[in-house]
């Protein structure tokens, strides 16, 4: 494992090649890129073997995530949508199901997730988007904002109402009826392919669709996001450590009143909470993906906490970054400008800071209520 | 696979919940009614019964009837144990 990974790590900071920052300014990663190393099956690695997948543990997922992350916010998005699209499939599909799509995700086929709606952000109770069956079809309608990648995707899964409950189905993106327009100049991981995705009477064969019957909306939406929080999360320790690698190299070489930076102690005091941050965020998160890779309950509450740590540190690590940096990093493209942009969004993405509050809240009070 | 007895399954969640809520549920008790649990913890006993009867509770089976009393989910790991891979 520790080969495959370092292979694989060393694999994806060639292909990026330092391009990050053209990638931020331009708003796009080259797809040829993406579908590279989808075909490779990374960009989803904890999919099992036997559809195609690397098979990895979420601890191995997640520190390649974190790589990546460290690297290209914006890839690692990409590869948290594709990441969701796979577990999604692989938790509400049927076996022919996750025969039948997991290959294509793991062979260089790319995929996004839509949840949010213009009237259903943080309450996604509020969903609209309607599935229906119709002579033998399944008939999808609906208005989905945000969707990470969908810019580049091949497959969308999207979560709707379904009967009397929900589901979530698997439409082509060039289906007739689909229409997938970029966000326009979003404010962080800019090159991450954040699209809205209008349907309209998109019809479909009855297998398209992940699920059945009278499924709970809130545990189907529970589900797929556990996955992204978890992805999220990672990709935080990720924008950390891009931002600790940056600032070391910069506080020992410049030098001010005489002195590198470093020996300011105003200045070490921020590479202190830097450091900090990144191994909090760490922890966090090697304790969540350990609990997913041993299968205990305590994963639920766990990945909820990783998320909310990891973003909350990295919109303060960023931050701090910056401040450090200063000029030398107040140019946007540069690592710790986009960090600070991106950590931002990862506050707001797969459960805002006061969502995860409530939920952490909640899940504190269950487990201590009467105790 | 082996199928466990109804009451050992009940038993054991009885037991499993008093010990992640500190509450005492009777094997009929609505968990979700109103003051009850949330979908999280919803998605936290799917991965319990998951890894306490080696089975899988996939697609059709996520309906949170399924999972609204003791004795409803004891009913699903049953009929899981005895049917194999629910995501056929």
């Amino acid at each position: 494992m520790s080969d495959e990974y370092a292979d694989a790590a060393a694999a994806v900071t060639a292909l990026v090649a330092g391009r990050a920052g053209d990638w931020d300014l331009a708003g796009l990663i080259p797809e040829p890129l993406l579908r590279e190393l989808g075909a490779t099956g990374r960009l989803c690695a904890t999919v099992p073997a036997e559809y195609g997948g690397p098979g990895w543990s979420s601890l191995a997922g997640g520190q390649f995530t974190a790589h990546v992350g460290s690297l290209c916010s914006s890839l690692r998005s990409v590869m948290t949508s594709q990441g969701m699209a796979a577990w999604t499939v692989e938790r509400l599909g049927t076996a022919a199901q996750r025969r039948a799509y997991l290959p294509r995700l793991t062979s260089g086929e790319l995929a996004a997730v839509g949840f949010s709606e213009p009237l259903a952000g943080s309450d996604l109770s509020a969903i609209g988007t309607t599935i229906r069956s119709e002579g033998g079809m399944l008939v999808v309608d609906g208005h989905k904002v945000w969707v990470t990648a969908a810019h580049y995707a091949d497959l969308l899964v999207v979560f709707g109402r379904y009967g009397e409950g929900a589901a979530a189905v698997v439409i082509p993106a060039d289906a007739p009826g689909v229409r997938v327009r970029r966000v326009a100049d979003p404010m962080g991981c800019r090159a991450a392919g954040h699209a809205e995705v209008i349907l309209e009477g998109v019809r479909l064969p009855a297998d398209h669709l992940l699920g059945g019957d009278g499924l709970s909306l809130p545990l189907l939406v529970t589900t797929a996001l556990a996955y992204g929080r978890i992805s999220v999360a990672w990709g935080c320790v990720g924008i950390l450590r891009g931002c600790l690698a940056a600032v070391a190299s910069h506080v020992v070489s410049r030098r001010q009143f005489g002195e590198p930076l470093a020996s300011h102690q105003l200045v070490a005091r921020h590479v202190a909470e830097l450091y900090v941050a990144e191994q909090t965020a760490t922890r966090a998160c090697e304790h969540a993906s350990r609990c997913w890779d041993e299968g205990t309950p305590d994963m639920v509450g766990a990945t909820v906490l990783a998320k909310h740590v990891g973003a909350v540190q990295a919109a303060r690590g960023a931050a701090t970054a910056v401040q450090v940096m200063a000029s030398a990093g107040a140019q946007d493209g540069h690592v710790v400008a986009r960090a600070h942009r991106d950590a931002k969004l990862m506050e707001i993405i797969e459960g805002s800071n006061e969502m995860c509050e409530l939920m952490l809240a909640q899940h504190a009070l269950a487990t201590l209520e009467g105790s | 696979m082996t199928v466990s007895p109804q009451s050992t399954i009940q038993q054991e969640l009885v037991d499993f919940l008093h010990s992640r809520t500190k509450k005492v549920w009777e094997e009929d008790t609505d968990l979700f009614a109103s003051g009850g649990l949330s979908s999280l913890f919803a998605m936290e006993i799917v991965v319990h019964l998951e890894k306490t009867y080696d089975v899988s509770v996939r697609g059709k089976d996520l309906r949170l009837d399924n999972f609204r009393t003791v004795t409803s989910m004891a009913t699903l790991v049953r009929r899981l144990q005895g049917a194999g891979d629910a995501g056929e």
